[in-house]
């Protein structure tokens, strides 16, 4: 299976939009490249694909696949959108010129790094702190954006804010499903806005599935989201179409 | 709501066979072809029935115990049946021993294997 994930296609990408709320409008702020392994296999699911990865030992490689794939796929999208790319920790230094390469695959879809952003997505010991940091630093003086992704849950922690030194902080789905109704999740939520604006870093909330949630989440300063509310994850052909990416 | 089952066999034709089967007696079924493939998968889901061949890859070869293990380490509550057509008693000692809770030789007719799901995991109806 890890061979036939490398092939040319196996992987198909998805994107789900992540938006600005204003008062009056809402603005596409940028779109999210979510991957899927072959249909009717496990790997369809995006945990199971990675955590199988993982265990192959093929982590980077795979996150290579799927940077390529969703370059390849994001040329559909109207507008050179911002783009939002999940990489494991572990790849920004197990990759030799991992930032060059990135770049320079960009650049061969048209793609410049201040349309980039990426998610790191883990960030596991035992890591090469001074690699990673000059990856990132290299990245971040190209213009690429970084996030801390899924924070609040598993390795997204005070450690990965200290290491990666974001532009956004994406807050888990756990923590903000159901934020409106659960006084812990908007405690979170408040020691996350705290933060965020002591680091100069944005905060994005995922999983944004009602308007509940979402006005509390306004209220709380938080108006970077991402989630059913707005719009599904969908391949690129049909998020061409979207009303937010016409506005 | 379904009960869970993990089928995992690196033959594609017993895969299938299982699968529909089980499919049609009620479970929600994900099939494994790899050791790492059926570990990840039991990461992320809870099953109620493992149905796990021994050798995955070359002949001889436990990967079906190693899956056992990882099944009991995630404190997974799921009924394993164990399917070897290269089994021996020392094989069988050591699954009963990770926590297999049954060993069944191939070939065997699928009645027998749903034979003993069903004892194991309740009436399939």
């Amino acid at each position: 299976m890890i061979e036939r994930l490398q092939a040319p296609g196996a992987i198909r990408v998805e994107f789900q939009p992540i938006v600005r709320v204003h008062d009056d409008h809402v603005e596409l702020y940028a779109v999210e490249a979510l991957a899927r392994g072959p249909r009717g296999t496990s790997m369809e699911r995006p945990d199971i694909l990675f955590e199988y990865a993982r265990r192959k030992g093929q982590e980077s490689a795979i996150d290579l696949v799927c940077i390529a794939e969703a370059f390849t796929a994001s040329a559909l999208l109207p507008g050179a959108p911002l783009l939002s790319l999940n990489i494991h920790g572990a790849t920004l230094t197990s990759i030799d010129g991992f930032a060059q390469r990135l770049l320079t695959c960009a650049a061969k879809h048209g793609i410049t790094p201040d349309r980039l952003m990426l998610e790191i997505i883990e960030h596991r010991a035992p890591w090469v702190i001074e690699t990673f940091r000059a990856t990132l630093d290299e990245l971040r003086d190209a213009g690429v954006r970084i996030a801390v992704d899924d924070l609040g849950v598993g390795a997204s922690n005070y450690q990965m804010i200290v290491d990666c030194r974001p532009d956004h902080l994406k807050v888990d789905r756990h923590v903000v499903l159901g934020c409106s109704r659960d006084p812990w999740r908007r405690a979170v939520l408040e020691s996350i806005v705290t933060l965020a604006r002591a680091c100069s870093a944005t905060p994005v909330a995922e999983g944004i599935e009602d308007s509940d949630d979402l006005a509390l989440l306004l209220d709380l300063g938080i108006n970077t989201v991402q989630g059913w509310l707005y719009a599904p994850s969908m391949p690129a052909q049909d998020l061409a179409a979207h009303p937010l990416m016409l506005r | 709501m379904a009960k869970r089952l993990l089928l995992v066999d690196n033959e594609e034709t017993i895969l299938f066979a299982l699968q529909r089967y089980f499919t049609r007696v009620g479970f929600a079924v994900d099939c494994a072809k790899e050791l790492e493939e059926a570990e990840a998968l039991a990461m992320y889901t809870k099953y109620d029935l493992a149905i796990v061949d021994l050798s995955l890859t070359t002949t001889g070869s436990t990967e079906g115990l190693e899956i056992i293990r990882h099944l009991r380490s995630t404190r997974s509550g799921a009924r394993v049946i164990l399917l070897t057509a290269y089994g021996s008693p020392a094989i069988e000692r050591e699954a009963c021993r990770r926590g297999a809770d049954a060993f069944l030789h191939k070939p065997r007719p699928l009645a027998e294997i749903a034979r003993v799901a069903e004892r194991l995991t309740g009436s399939f109806a």
